[in-house]
């Protein structure tokens, strides 16, 4: 290069580095200008007043005064003790937002998780619920149904502002469940499709300014249920355009369509990758119940860690006050033993079972699922892979709720005599065993899938009339075999989207397990279970559904899991409730 | 071949091999059993879901045509114009564009790789050098051992261990992520312009004004030290000064439009220093200490063996005897003579190894809940999201032949007879 384009260039920069300055002191005078300006025109207005209340002050006696000094000392001790309290809890988990924080497309277990401290819906299950079936008041303050069922009418709750100060009203449910059902045909995967809501609503009516009417297709019991959960979630008009959802990125304002009327805002959502690297939430000041001091911590912080022994080492370590899901269940016990933590144990919902491919041999014959069934080992699976924090589950639907029975425990566990006395008449003996492919999950979908899947066999082998092989397929694989009906035997799970036994019951036929099983009395009796809120006839109809699960056995319920959330001991107001739902607002720091 | 054609050749050698690379990636993703389509209903789906859902992520397409509109959107420059990166596709799980995925996992991933490597190669090299000097010694031995048991142990071992040591016993560093979890993620430089905008071409005069007057005085300086005046060069410089200011004045304008200018690398480190925040370089340096260390001294080994083999036979060599037979300093012979010969193998190694972590340490990635590119590739092959995957491996494609790439040129630079 030539001496001079050198030089010239060289001036370039300098030009460039000395008017960039320029630009940024001028900028920054001018602001200050505009705040100085801005500045003395407070303090005029403030000389004003203080030349006012001097005046007025001459009156006030001194023993006013006195009284005002003491009165500051003691907001000042308390204000002290106000800061010196922890504000924030710092949330260890694996668990990352899916997709989206949009009620109208989130459907995993964590986007919920979020929503639900973020969003309002119309009614809540109480904390510490046993049956999941006491609802609560939220954004509706009372409600009632029509004799059928199928016309819901909720009285909302006055004087709930957004934040621009937006009074909440009948419109906002109205646009809210349109737009959910809306963009079920756009959003397939999304949880308003995945429930139905487009089956079961056929339309949402503003009555009047404070009251809003549910006309559903057909009588539907469960409908709280479905009210309750986050999919309901009231949205904003402005940030939530009716045709399509609202999609993560930089502002948290913008990133999520819920109206923030629950008790925290979104403050901060960070993202890489499509996986969550930080969450804040912060305390909500236009929530409805901030009278009642909820949220009780001001700031949520929420870590992501990549898998369940990390999370324990940062526990231990102290980097997290908190850690729910995912702690191993040998982790939790040993922190248990550790004075430094406390251990929060709760019911869990998640359930495990086995299904058969009954259109095929030799599970299309009915003798060999129940002979299987009869054969398993539940307890052992609880107490050996679970450590007993699980539970052995006889019925699809978990204790506790509504509908759940003992009904497998007819079958008995590890019921050998009972096996072979079945598998005798169909040849099937010491010398010519029963042999089959046992499939499970091998990518972690599942908690302790492989474990599991060795004691089953050990079970099923002990009968001597048993030869199973164990085959496994990781997640995507898995699937995919399931859809093409390949696998003859194989171990699944559920999960509820909404807490009710309308939401388990129907697992022992669901087409998309593909078994090929069907049942026309089981369905008959389910749907008339849906139809009424006779909870006594509700039991009763579970229960026969039931019963006929056991003789049919096309699906046998192994475990339900159990829940646990580990903290630091300073913190408080964890509730572990059948709804699995983690409710931060409750929570304290002593 | 000279230098330059070789250069040249090498780097359009590279877009067959990418190609090839992206090719086998795509028909091997599609291969493997397991749909993403079906992967979005995690319950029930009907079958009008599962076509709308095929629809979304374009496979309802021929596999020629998927391919071809594939290596359609890598060459769209519109695309790469619009958003700075080559348009990967959307991601088959979270719908984003997979190049945005990538290049936002890509600092973690590249921060560990930088400070795991500084560590390995210097703590490897340094090692390696005194082994080959102490030839059979007992310190020999050591470092021997050091090297194969390091070279062997498995990065989550000694990951797990240094958590506990470190993170659970002594509590003095985090067990993981890239920041302690109490504290906010650094943000980089942010300028707030908060000037009250006057359009382009105020900003433009303001700037200018400013510039041209100070670059006047500067070239009034220089005419009193005679410098040469030349038209040519001189027409050249002007036309590129100018078209460099309405570059200049053009972004400052958008930034004032935007009100805000912000610089972040991604790097903790670097982004904590530019937002000026003392605590949070401290804390990103401390939660980056544990895996870069884990990963510094597993590959350590690698280097140790490497130096030491190589330095042995080239101490050997008559060159360093009459160095020293000279007089030269003992240093002076290991280091200047001795090592710089010895080094092309190590730098090879230095350069397939950092090309290696770009890729993602996964393991490590994984013991530290670091997140990086090594995290994401194994989330998205679970999840068969097949543009991810495809994107991933194409950006690794590009760190290999560019690292080769630059370790080629600097084999030229330490061994002449390559520029032959």
């Amino acid at each position: 290069m030539e001496k001079i384009e050198l030089s010239i260039a060289v001036l370039v920069l300098i030009g460039i580095i000395v008017s960039s300055s320029t630009m940024y002191y001028t900028s920054t005078v001018i602001s200050n200008v505009s705040t100085v300006s801005s500045d003395v025109l407070k303090l005029a207005e403030a000389v004003a007043n203080l030349t006012l209340t001097i005046g007025n002050f001459s009156t006030v006696s001194l023993e006013a005064i006195a009284n005002l000094q003491a009165k500051l000392a003691a907001m000042e001790a308390a204000l002290a003790k106000m800061t010196l309290a922890k504000k924030t809890l710092v949330v260890g988990t694996t668990d990352s937002v899916e997709l989206t924080l949009d009620p109208a497309q989130a459907y995993d277990y964590f986007g919920w998780c979020i929503l639900q401290q973020i969003a309002g819906t119309l009614i809540s299950v109480k904390p510490g619920s046993t049956t999941g079936a006491d609802f609560v008041p939220e954004l509706a303050v009372s409600w009632n149904s029509s004799q059928d069922l199928t016309v819901w009418d909720f009285d909302l709750r006055q004087g709930v502002t957004f934040w621009d100060g937006t009074e909440f009203n009948a419109t906002h449910v109205k646009y809210s469940f349109d737009r959910a059902i809306a963009l079920i045909t756009k959003i397939p995967e999304g949880a308003p499709a995945g429930l139905g809501y487009g089956d079961i609503i056929n339309h949402t009516e503003d009555l009047s300014k404070y009251k809003v009417r549910f006309h559903l297709n057909f009588p539907f019991s469960p409908f709280m249920g479905i009210l309750a959960c986050r999919a309901s979630a009231i949205v904003e008009p402005t940030y939530a355009p009716i045709a399509q959802i609202n999609h993560t990125s930089g502002d948290p304002r913008a990133s999520t369509p819920v109206a923030f009327v629950g008790p925290y805002f979104l403050s901060e959502w960070k993202r890489v990758a499509g996986r969550d690297i930080e969450i804040k939430l912060d305390k909500n000041p236009f929530y409805w119940n901030a009278t009642s001091q909820y949220p009780k911590t001001e700031h949520i912080i929420f870590r992501f860690y990549s898998d369940a022994p990390t999370l324990r080492l940062a526990v231990e370590a102290g980097d997290v006050d908190m850690a729910f899901r995912h702690i191993s269940p040998t982790d939790v016990l040993d922190l248990e033993q550790n004075p430094n933590f406390k251990v929060w144990w709760g019911t869990g919902a998640f359930v495990q079972y086995l299904c058969f491919q009954t259109k095929r041999a030799p599970f299309n014959d009915t003798r060999v699922r129940v002979a299987i069934a009869a054969a398993l080992n539940r307890s052992s699976v609880c107490k050996t892979v679970f450590l007993d924090l699980a539970q052995p589950l006889y019925s699809i639907i978990p204790p506790e709720m509504l509908g759940h029975t003992e009904a497998f425990k007819k079958l008995g566990d590890a019921n050998y005599t009972f096996t072979r006395s079945l598998l005798a008449p169909l040849g099937y003996n010491e010398t010519h065993k029963l042999t089959f492919d046992l499939w499970y999950e091998s990518s972690g979908h599942y908690p302790m899938s492989a474990e599991q899947a060795l004691l089953y066999k050990g079970a099923l082998d002990a009968s001597g009339v048993m030869q199973v092989t164990l085959k496994s397929a990781e997640w995507a694989s898995y699937k995919t075999n399931r859809d093409s009906e390949i696998m003859d035997a194989f171990v699944y799970g559920w999960y509820p989207d909404y807490v009710d036994p309308d939401d388990y019951s129907f697992l022992y036929w669901a087409s998309w397990l593909h078994t090929n099983y069907s049942n026309a009395t089981q369905l008959a009796l389910y749907n008339e279970a849906r139809a009424t809120t006779n909870l006594t006839r509700r039991t009763e109809l579970y229960a026969q559904i039931d019963n006929i699960a056991v003789e049919q056995c096309s699906v046998v319920p192994v475990y339900v899991s159990g829940a646990w959330a580990v903290t630091m001991p300073n913190v408080d107001g964890i509730y572990l409730d059948i709804t699995q739902d983690m409710r931060y607002w409750l929570i304290y720091l002593k | 071949m000279g230098l330059r054609s070789y250069i040249v050749t090498r780097i359009l050698l590279t877009i067959p091999t990418l190609l090839l690379l992206l090719s086998m990636v795509f028909l091997v993703m599609r291969v493997l059993p397991g749909d993403p389509v079906a992967l979005h209903f995690e319950k029930k789906a009907e079958p009008w879901q599962l076509e709308d859902m095929r629809r979304k992520l374009g496979l309802d397409k021929p596999l020629w045509a998927q391919y071809a509109d594939y290596i359609w959107g890598l060459i769209d420059i519109n695309y790469i114009l619009a958003y700075g990166y080559p348009n990967l596709g959307k991601s088959m799980q979270t719908f984003e564009e997979v190049g945005g995925q990538i290049f936002s996992a890509f600092p973690a991933t590249l921060e560990l790789a930088i400070y795991s490597m500084i560590i390995a190669s210097v703590m490897g090299i340094l090692l390696g050098v005194v082994a080959s000097k102490s030839y059979n010694s007992i310190l020999d031995h050591l470092i021997r051992g050091f090297g194969t048991v390091t070279y062997a142990v498995p990065v989550f071992f000694l990951g797990i261990i240094f958590q506990l040591v470190f993170g659970v016993f002594l509590r003095w560093l985090p067990t993981g992520l890239r920041i302690r979890a109490s504290v906010a993620p650094p943000t980089g430089l942010t300028i707030i312009l908060s000037m009250p905008s006057g359009g382009f071409i105020s900003n433009f005069l303001l700037s200018s004004i400013a510039g041209l007057t100070i670059s006047a005085i500067c070239i009034a300086l220089l005419k009193v030290k005679h410098v040469k005046f030349r038209f040519k060069g001189f027409a050249i410089s002007l036309a590129v000064f100018i078209i460099a200011w309405v570059v200049y004045a053009y972004v400052s304008w958008y930034f004032v439009l935007k009100g805000k200018l912000q610089i972040a690398t991604g790097l903790y480190t670097i982004d904590s220093l530019l937002e000026a925040n003392p605590v949070k370089f401290v804390e990103s340096v401390k939660a980056l200490l544990l895996p870069s260390l884990t990963l510094g001294i597993i590959l350590s080994g690698i280097f140790v063996r490497l130096t030491r083999t190589n330095m042995l036979e080239t101490l050997r060599l008559d060159f360093v005897t009459a160095a020293k037979a000279r007089g030269l300093r003992e240093s002076t012979v290991t280091y200047g003579y001795a090592l710089r010969n010895a080094f092309l193998p190590i730098l090879t190694m230095l350069g397939l190894q950092f090309a290696m972590l770009l890729g993602g340490a996964i393991l490590t990635e994984t013991t530290f809940s670091w997140p990086g590119l090594g995290r994401y590739i194994v989330q998205r092959i679970y999840f068969r999201d097949y543009t991810a995957i495809q994107g991933a491996v194409v950006m690794f494609g590009l760190f290999v032949t560019l690292v080769s790439l630059v370790v080629d040129i600097l084999y030229a630079y330490f061994d002449p007879r390559i520029r032959l």
